[in-house]
């Protein structure tokens, strides 16, 4: 089962591929549609949501193998959650949603399956599979047997390579929290709720009034 | 049978051909079929209908997989469409893949192209200012090409012509370098631009920053309601295809208004091969077409045609247009065709950061992309150590610049936090660069594509000259950010292979000696008077300012032209 391709032409369609993969079914596309319409809640539960993209899931998800279809990246479900874990901590729960919450942990395993160089994918990988290893080291536990203080510790002590580290580790971090503030930032919810992207600005005004001097940089 | 062949060739004879659906063909296709001649729109791309045929126009950046970023696999598959900053996955389907339609280099060059109905008109940065007798009569003052055998008082009606029908916002700038235009308003400069522009007037004798003229509907008239376009509303997210029509393109103007006359033949997926010679008539007959997907060939026949296939690939037609009167291309009798071949050197850049101005910032987007800094080198004369001179984009920008320090419910609240960044100013530079025999292009003799035609071989580079323009770009935008009183200033002196400018003008250059060029000064070949060209194929210098306004200028002037001539019974 290969991935899902959204760039070229949108969730509509997306649906007629699904359609097609799943129903097999041989009709244009245009009669399709009020069918599609019709199927939609069928079809919802067979695909995941990721930040306002649908993600193709895996065939192979009782086998122990990640919850969406990889080109690349070889990764278990228990990986998967450990990474789930790990941007949740970069960016938590609080009184708006969490990584978790916003499914982060799919969408940076989207990036790097898709856009990064080979060489970051096996970098992210490496430190991924070292980060129970380092903690256990460190902290006497795994990662997710952490408290969340600890966990922010742990992963503060990994960015600033405050000691000698596994391969990969710092690597691996950088990508998580890049690749999750990324997807924060472009998520449907922070886009519509707290920092508002417009469709249609519709104005442009060059001398915009700044109320507050905060300044950063 | 007899009566079968007769009938078919009936059906596929037209009063005039137009090879190329962008923004040139799209204009010759209005202006054809304004006059009642009907008229067939060859296309090799597919079909792309205004406002049905934009999959991706209203998408928030989370409904695309990567945000709008290109996977390893697209970019190593399309190493020279990747490097175009508007092949991104909201618009890459707009543009033409590495692999579909090779070429060879010769030399370097990024082939930047858009295979469908509209061509490149979707996709490019709308900047419209008008060329002056400074650029038209440069080649004749600093002793290079040949002479233009037009000047500004002739195309001057057909840029007003155009203008009024296309929608050009932008100010009276009062300019003779960059003269003024029917406008409708412009797009203001933002605090910013304007500080810059004050320096500019203020520390130099004749260096300007005024509101850059672009095809934006700010204020639409009726001839662009007529149009069924509205408003332009500042999405800046042209290159997707406008749901609003606020840009100009063919898809949104010229062709939908050509096909309300009922004249209009559109035939996509349509590959020309050649036109077709006919050596007893002495004069071009019709067109060879390939059909791109069943390869099977068909040929249309008409009193005129006019070449639009954009700038290398009308060379490309012309050169594979081969008659035992035209051994070496169609209306070659100069051994010119496919050589003096330019464009424009935009590889450098400067961005800087400004303190000052901090009670401002900017809100909604400005489609003009800011301001425009007119050539103010050689102007008047020649005075530098190198040719001609640059024109330089210039714009400022302010925008949250989230603290991404840290860790956990503080990293989350920073970055929510809106914090504004400094301004940012940055200037790219658009040198004119000098045709020369020596930059050219030509038939492969052994490769060929996959409708059996010889692939493109190019043979573009820079010279000195521009080399030398750089290094005076790079300076004086580096002093004049200085005087500003901008800071951390970095050059950028990027190494982009010529191309990526998507300005690639010449090869069936105009003139006034059938010697030396290809076309007279109406756009129409010296020795064949029935083909004309009208898209960047007949630039005999490139001047500093964007081409496609001048091409639709020329294009409505020269069907203007052939359709009188045409009536005289001359072609």
């Amino acid at each position: 089962m290969g991935l899902l391709r959204l760039g070229e032409r949108g969730l509509q369609s997306a649906s007629n591929n699904l359609n097609f993969v799943y129903c097999q079914a041989n009709r244009p596309a245009y009669a399709q549609a009020n069918y599609i319409m019709k199927r939609r809640t069928a079809i919802q539960q067979i695909l995941i949501l990721a930040g306002g993209v649908v993600l193709l899931p895996s065939c192979l998800q009782s086998s122990g193998k990640a919850s969406i279809a990889l080109s690349h990246l070889d990764m278990t479900l228990d990986q998967e959650q450990l990474l789930a874990e790990v941007t949740e901590t970069i960016l938590p729960k609080t009184d708006t949603p969490g990584a978790k919450d916003l499914k982060l942990h799919l969408y940076v395993m989207k990036m790097v399956d898709d856009c990064h160089p080979e060489e970051e994918r096996k970098s992210f990988l490496q430190g991924l599979k070292n980060l129970d290893a380092y903690c256990t080291d460190a902290y006497g536990m795994n990662f997710s047997g952490l408290t969340p203080i600890d966990r922010e510790r742990a992963l503060l002590a990994i960015s600033n390579k405050t000691q000698e580290l596994p391969e990969g580790l710092n690597e691996f971090y950088q990508i998580v929290k890049n690749r999750s503030i990324d997807g924060y930032l472009n998520s449907e919810y922070v886009m519509k709720n707290l920092v508002v992207w417009e469709l249609v600005p519709g104005r442009y005004n060059g001398y915009f009034p700044v109320k507050t001097a905060k300044i950063n940089g | 049978m007899a009566n079968f062949n007769i009938d078919a060739k009936a059906q596929q004879t037209f009063d005039a051909i137009v090879i190329g659906s962008g923004v040139s063909g799209g204009w010759a296709a209005k202006e054809f079929t304004g006059k009642g001649l009907a008229t067939l729109v060859l296309e090799r791309g597919r079909d792309v209908r205004h406002l049905k045929d934009y999959p991706t126009t209203n998408m928030y950046p989370y409904q695309f997989a990567h945000r709008g970023a290109l996977t390893q696999e697209i970019k190593t598959e399309n190493p020279v469409a990747s490097r175009c900053y508007a092949f991104r996955e909201d618009a890459m389907h707009f543009f033409v893949k590495d692999k579909e339609h090779p070429y060879v280099q010769e030399k370097p060059f990024d082939w930047i192209r858009g295979y469908q109905v509209g061509g490149k008109s979707l996709l490019w940065a709308r900047q419209t200012q008008r060329w002056s007798d400074f650029d038209f009569e440069g080649p004749l003052r600093d002793d290079f090409a040949v002479d233009w055998p037009i000047r500004y008082k002739d195309l001057e009606h057909w840029y007003s012509y155009v203008e009024r029908f296309a929608g050009i916002s932008g100010n009276k700038d009062g300019l003779a370098e960059l003269p003024d235009g029917e406008f409708l308003p412009g797009y203001p400069l933002n605090a910013v631009e304007d500080h810059f522009k004050k320096t500019l007037s203020g520390k130099y004798s004749g260096r300007k920053l005024i509101s850059a003229r672009c095809a934006h509907l700010s204020q639409p008239q009726d001839i662009h309601l007529q149009q069924g376009r509205g408003q332009c509303q500042n999405r800046v997210l042209c290159q997707r295809g406008c749901p609003f029509g606020g840009y100009f393109s063919s898809n949104s103007s010229t062709l939908p208004w050509a096909e309300k006359t009922g004249k209009l033949t559109l035939k996509p997926d349509s590959v020309v091969e050649s036109i077709i010679y006919d050596e007893q008539k002495g004069r071009a007959t019709g067109v060879r077409v390939i059909d791109a997907k069943t390869k099977k060939t068909t040929e249309y026949f008409a009193n005129v045609i006019f070449v639009n296939a954009a700038a290398l690939n009308t060379n490309l037609i012309l050169l594979n247009s081969v008659s035992s009167r035209f051994p070496e291309g169609l209306g070659n009798d100069s051994g010119v065709l496919g050589k003096y071949v330019a464009f424009h050197n935009y590889s450098a850049r400067v961005y800087a950061e400004f303190d000052g101005l901090r009670q401002f910032k900017t809100d909604g987007r400005n489609p003009a992309g800011g301001g425009y800094i007119p050539r103010f080198r050689n102007l008047h004369k020649h005075e530098m150590d190198f040719k001609r001179g640059y024109a330089a984009g210039f714009s400022a920008y302010r925008g949250f610049e989230p603290d991404m320090s840290g860790i956990g419910a503080t990293l989350k609240k920073n970055i929510n936090e809106k914090n504004l960044g400094p301004w940012r100013v940055n200037s790219h530079m658009m040198g004119e660069t000098i045709p020369k025999e020596s930059n050219y292009v030509r038939l492969s003799k052994d490769k060929k594509d996959d409708w059996g035609i010889p692939q493109l071989q190019i043979a573009v580079a820079y010279d000195d000259n521009d080399a030398k323009m750089k290094a005076d770009y790079l300076e004086q935008l580096s002093d004049m950010f200085a005087e500003a009183g901008f800071s951390n200033i970095r050059k950028d002196e990027s190494s982009q292979a010529p191309g990526l400018d998507i300005h690639e003008m010449g090869g069936a250059r105009m003139g006034l000696d059938p010697k030396t060029s290809v076309l007279n000064k109406w756009n129409q070949m010296h020795a064949c008077k029935n083909v004309f060209v009208t898209d960047g194929a007949c630039m005999t210098s490139t001047s500093t300012q964007n081409p496609s306004l001048t091409y639709m200028a020329m294009t409505a002037r020269a069907v203007d032209y052939a359709v009188a001539e045409m009536k005289k019974r001359n072609i």
